[in-house]
């Protein structure tokens, strides 16, 4: 059983190996919605440099008018190792803030549930975002923790529970982080919803997206909040070999945006160097948003301009772009 | 009494506790199980707390389903691991009714999914590439769930707790075979994460949070079986930055009769913490004359 077959049913290993049991075919991709999905490149070379001026610029490109809305800025944060970059960093969430208050957003609030910590608040504070981001600490919600009601039926389930600060927010902003992932090939915007699951339900890991496949619980979450999401990858600097906690930082000065997460995905992971009709996720997803690079309107830079292939451990090498 | 330490985090449980009750995660917010179990806990024996606790109590049996299991929170209608907490909570609240064995009956059904016969058989052809014993059964988060660490060790707890009267034969199997699965999935660091030492060839760190809990799944082992382990949690303590981590281990090493020394009594408050009830509850109890022996199966062993 190869690792990609494999890892197309899992995130953990408990549950995915378990659900490694069942096959998989190579998914036909579709063409996707009618149209072109715009998706910004904007060049930031360091976490220094004036990132509202780039995610305002990077916005403007994607014609999103967030005026009078509640915004939820979803960060990755998973785990802090000071030797690396497991987590989007604090100045990215900052400056996110101030983009999205100066464009005349009603409320904006951050809220994140780590899959495997239920210390969130350390590990906010670890990352840095309490000294990064001014209030963080009445601006912030552990997802984890928070209040939940049901949506009725959802991924097998009569009742499934969200977030309320989820359910409350009319945009929510993934502002992930540009990584390789050991069972999805990357994660990136689309994978960064597994937080938004409340562990308080779920538990730590939360294991009920596993058992439904991980890349069926990224589309099935896309699914469900795509008609109010918007992304902002950090890719100032990724994380490239065995990610999401254990690879090696990647600069790549970049930070990627746009409305449609599938497009998004999709170029982020050209700009890796992977190939996007070869991940899971995407191939299920491509009826929801772009992943084929004709039907992806590329603003500012150019994916051949900031291309740079990040390391891939052995059993994704076939990932790679040509 | 217990300090500053001790009683500020008392007075700010005592100062959250909800009108129905219960405590949310934080101030304001709706009750939780998790919570409210943890407050009690804390709560458990101190003058005036009575009545609150009783209140507590009723409102946490309002959520237990014909199953036998608990739910997490009024709001959602499935049963959790939360169910270990509440026969723990029963325990130290002297009842042994039927309702409570029931729940006892849930836990003992309830095997994590990765014990199936389809997932024996691949790991009996190799086909898993992941370093897991799936011979033992532990508990999960869920019902048909895989199990992990941290509902296995509270459940560890509560079948030490309530086995000695009831169904002692089947408790005494599930208790020695979770308490393996514990130490099958210790990490190559010497201490535990939420559930799984490897992936895929690459050995994966331990969290000091688990790493303390894990020591609570094992009590009753010995100083001498537990001196490897004794040492990572120590280590963590004093390297951690985790306030909710530095809480589990003090109460997994002092329910093991470790000696550390108390906590400072006027640290900085941090603002991001210091209104997570969870956290106040799970700190009270790790206190030098906070109530951590509850979650012994003596008691008051320590």
């Amino acid at each position: 059983m190869t690792r990609r077959k494999f890892a197309g049913f899992t995130a953990a290993a408990i549950a995915g190996t378990y659900a490694g049991l069942k096959l998989q075919k190579p998914p036909k991709l579709p063409d996707g919605p009618a149209g072109k999905s715009p998706v910004a490149i904007i060049r930031a070379r360091s976490y220094s440099d004036d990132l509202v001026s780039r995610m305002l610029a990077g916005i403007r490109e994607c014609g999103l008018d967030v005026r009078g809305k509640r915004i939820l800025l979803k960060p990755n944060l998973v785990e802090f190792d000071p030797a690396t970059v497991i987590n989007t960093d604090a100045a990215v969430i900052a400056a996110a803030l101030e983009t999205f208050e100066r464009l005349g957003a009603s409320e904006v609030k951050i809220g994140e549930g780590p899959g495997h910590r239920r210390d969130t608040l350390d590990l906010a504070d670890d990352a840095r975002y309490r000294a990064a981001v001014p209030k963080f600490e009445t601006l912030f919600t552990d997802l984890n923790r928070d209040d939940v009601s049901s949506i009725g039926s959802f991924a097998g389930e009569s009742d499934f529970y969200f977030p309320h600060t989820v359910l409350a927010a009319d945009l929510i902003v993934s502002l992930a982080k540009m990584k390789t992932h050991h069972w999805a090939g990357a994660t990136l915007s689309m994978k960064n919803f597994f937080g938004v699951v409340p562990g308080s339900v779920y538990g730590w890991p939360k294991n009920k997206l596993h058992y439904l496949g991980i890349s069926e619980s990224i589309v099935a979450l896309n699914r469900q909040f795509r008609s109010k999401a918007f992304a902002i990858v950090d890719g100032v600097v990724g994380m490239e070999g065995n990610g999401p906690i254990q690879g090696t930082p990647k600069p790549t000065g970049v930070l990627v945006m746009g409305r449609d997460l599938v497009a998004v995905d999709s170029t982020c992971a050209r700009i890796m160097g992977i190939n996007p009709e070869k991940l899971t996720y995407l191939a299920m997803a491509a009826d929801l948003g772009h992943v084929h690079a004709g039907r992806i309107e590329q603003r500012g830079e150019t994916i051949a301009s900031v291309r740079t292939n990040f390391a891939l451990i052995d059993e994704y090498k076939d990932l790679r772009l040509a | 009494m217990g300090g500053l330490y001790l009683e500020s985090r008392l007075d700010f449980l005592r100062r959250t506790q909800n009108a129905d009750g219960g405590w949310g995660y934080f101030p304001g917010k709706g009750s939780w199980f998790e919570p409210t179990a943890y407050a009690m806990l804390a709560l458990h024996g101190r003058p005036g707390s009575e009545a609150d606790l009783d209140r507590a109590w009723k409102l946490l049996r309002s959520w237990q389903l014909a199953d036998g299991s608990f739910r997490p929170s009024g709001q959602v209608r499935e049963g959790t691991w939360v169910t270990a907490l509440a026969v723990t909570l029963a325990t130290v609240r002297g009842v042994d009714d039927p309702r409570v064995r029931h729940s006892v009956d849930w836990l003992l059904q309830v095997v994590g999914a990765e014990h199936d016969l389809a997932m024996r058989a691949a790991s009996f052809f190799h086909l898993i590439k992941t370093k897991l014993d799936v011979s033992h059964e532990g508990w999960p988060w869920r019902n048909g769930n895989a199990s992990w660490i941290e509902p296995t060790v509270h459940t560890l707890v509560a079948l030490k707790k309530a086995g000695k009267q009831y169904r002692t034969a089947e408790v005494e199997y599930r208790v020695r075979d979770g308490e393996k699965l514990v130490w099958s999935r210790r990490c190559s660091d010497g201490g535990w994460n939420c559930g799984n030492p490897n992936v895929l060839n690459f050995d994966l760190p331990s969290y000091p949070e688990t790493t303390g809990l894990a020591l609570l799944g094992l009590d009753g082992w010995s100083e001498q079986q537990l001196q490897g382990t004794f040492d990572v949690a120590r280590r963590f303590r004093s390297e951690t930055q985790s306030s909710l981590a530095k809480a589990w281990l003090q109460i997994g090493l002092r329910c093991h009769g470790q000696q550390l020394e108390a906590p400072l009594e006027s640290a900085p408050e941090n603002p991001l913490t210091s209104k997570d009830i969870m956290l106040a509850a799970i700190q009270a109890l790790g206190h030098p004359e906070g109530n951590y022996r509850l979650f012994l199966a003596a008691g008051e062993k320590a």
